[in-house]
């Protein structure tokens, strides 16, 4: 079953000093199935910011369709869980507010929610800092939450936009093996954009590939899961994927 | 494991106690030392008492305005039309400030009159009140409110313009209507800048206040100073002055100043700034 579906997306920019419209995608047609994790990589400046922000209803698109389990996207909604790059939490509400805050806006009363949102900081070894405010936690803390806040409110789709690029590398690579974990117990259906190839492969069943505002090429990649970075730094089977994937990148 | 982050929370506010205590301390003591200079100077120069009064004196105005409930009387009606004032201020202003924050373009267009006036507020407008409202109350909660309102107009209307898109987006795309996005995200948002608002803003309705009064009504702060000066009561109108400064000192130190470390620290919205 389809979760999402991108049918000719288009988007146009005006650009007030050239004084004439900029296309940022062209033309961008993708079927996303249900429980399915796809990467989404490119060259800067291809346009993965921008589906993404579409997708989750930020920015109206020029032409095309985006369909979410059938129904057309108007604006951002619950049924779009997403993962900001920034973070974005909400600086006054604990990290069991936020994480809680989904819930709360669906009408969840007080106790339920709270027990859904320590649920799923256990889930992402959270569970120490529920009463802290998101200040005072490390980057890659405050991402766990991130991604949390947004599975606590089921969405159909989970919408990832560089989510641990401003992570250190050591912290990042946890949180990768990480989200394969969750993404196993739970199988939201996920787009993950980035620019590391590595980490479109390790996390993807799927990697789509942009260029120019169009999707070049698809891999899937069946690697077998769990997935850890001790194990596959050294597979034959991943290394080949990433080249693959990075040729693909660098001729786009 | 359960203990030491409770001992260490515990110390902590320890500390801040015995900070406090210090900082206190540091900030009277200029304070007392300038009333030391002045129980010496004023004896030894043999200073007129119709130009200055002497130490001694305005204790004994002190003990009088306070025995004959004189004082009390003119702080409360100070305190009543300031508080008023400001309630009122902020009632209209952090509604207003939210709407107008909201979108970009129209608090790029408000961003300069509201300087314009938040310069003008207090003082410069009590000509113009007791015009329009006569001499007595209205003309005085007018001069407060006004002092008031532009100040925390303006300054909400910055706090909600620097809440990043992102975290608006977050809401949105969580499940947050128009309602939760005010009450959840953008209100709590412009928290750190409407104290900040009213910090300033109050400071502003203060002066105004005492102002308004000397020319205005026949009670409160301002109007007890300038009674006194037509009786060539020195001592009264110092003791005015002192108390005019430290009951603004007490608010401020006791109200504003930690309602504004609270938002700001506890958020760690200060990174942001
Ligand atoms: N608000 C905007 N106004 C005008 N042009 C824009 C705007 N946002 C993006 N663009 C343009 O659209 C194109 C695609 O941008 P987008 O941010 O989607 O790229 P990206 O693939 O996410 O790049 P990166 O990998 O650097 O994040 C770029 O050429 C960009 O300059
Ligand atoms: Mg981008």
């Amino acid at each position: 079953m389809k979760t999402l579906s991108l049918k000719n997306l288009r988007k146009t920019y005006f650009d007030p000093y050239a004084g004439s419209q900029v296309t940022a995608v062209q033309d961008v047609s993708l079927d996303v199935e249900q429980g399915e994790f796809v990467s989404v990589v490119g060259p800067s400046g291809c346009g993965k910011t921008t589906i993404l922000n579409m997708i989750a209803g930020f920015i109206p698109y020029t032409g095309g369709e985006i369909l979410i389990d059938g129904n057309l996207v108007k604006g951002p909604g619950p049924d779009r869980g997403v993962v900001f790059q920034s973070f974005a939490l909400f600086p006054w509400k604990t990290v069991l507010e936020n994480v809680g805050f989904g819930p709360k806006m669906r009408g969840v009363p007080k106790d339920e929610r709270d027990r859904t949102a320590r649920e799923y900081l256990a889930l992402a070894g959270l569970s120490h800092a529920a009463d802290r405010y998101p200040n005072e936690l490390s980057g890659g803390m405050q991402q766990r939450v991130g991604v949390v806040r947004a599975l606590a409110n089921n969405p159909a789709v989970l919408l990832m936009d560089e989510p641990f690029a401003s992570v250190d590398a050591q912290t990042r690579m946890t949180l990768q093996e990480e989200l394969t974990r969750i993404w196993q117990e739970r199988k939201p259906t996920v787009i993950f954009i980035t620019h590391d190839v590595a980490e479109a492969v390790f996390l993807a069943n799927r990697v789509v590939v942009l260029s120019k505002g169009r999707v070049l090429d698809q891999i899937k990649v069946d690697l077998p899961r769990p997935r850890v970075w001790d194990q596959l730094i050294e597979d034959e089977t991943f290394k080949r994927l990433s080249a693959q994937v990075l040729q693909m990148v660098r001729a786009a | 494991m359960l203990v030491a982050p409770g001992q260490k929370v515990r110390s902590r506010v320890a500390w801040r106690g015995m900070n406090s205590l210090v900082g206190a301390a540091l900030f009277v003591t200029p304070l007392l030392m300038l009333v030391g200079i002045w129980a010496i100077v004023v004896p030894l120069f043999n200073v007129n008492p119709r130009i200055f009064p002497s130490v001694g004196s305005v204790a004994e105005a002190a003990v009088a305005a306070i025995g004959d409930g004189s004082l009390i009387r003119h702080i409360g009606a100070s305190m009543l039309r300031v508080g008023l004032g400001t309630l009122l201020g902020v009632l209209v202003a952090v509604p207003l400030g939210i709407a107008m924050g909201v979108s970009p373009a129209v608090s790029a267009f408000l961003t300069p009159l509201f300087r314009f006036f938040s310069v003008l507020a207090g003082i410069a407008w009590i000509p113009i009140a007791t015009l329009w409202f006569g001499y007595g109350f209205g003309a005085i909660i007018f001069v407060i409110f006004n002092a008031v309102f532009f100040v925390v107009a303006y300054n909400t209307l910055l706090g909600v313009s620097t809440i990043p898109m992102t975290i608006r987006n977050a809401a949105a795309s969580l499940g947050a209507g128009r309602w939760a996005l005010l009450t959840e995200v953008l209100l709590p948002g412009a928290l750190p800048n409407i104290v900040t608002g009213v910090r300033t803003g109050l400071g502003f309705a203060w002066r105004g206040l005492i102002a308004a009064e000397m020319i205005a009504t026949n009670v409160g702060l301002g109007y007890m100073l300038f009674v006194a000066r037509d009786f060539y009561r020195t001592e009264v109108i110092v003791l005015g002055m002192i108390v005019i400064g430290v009951l603004w000192l007490f608010i401020d130190r006791l109200l504003l100043v930690p309602l504004e470390r609270a938002t700001i620290e506890r958020w760690g919205l200060v990174r942001r700034t």
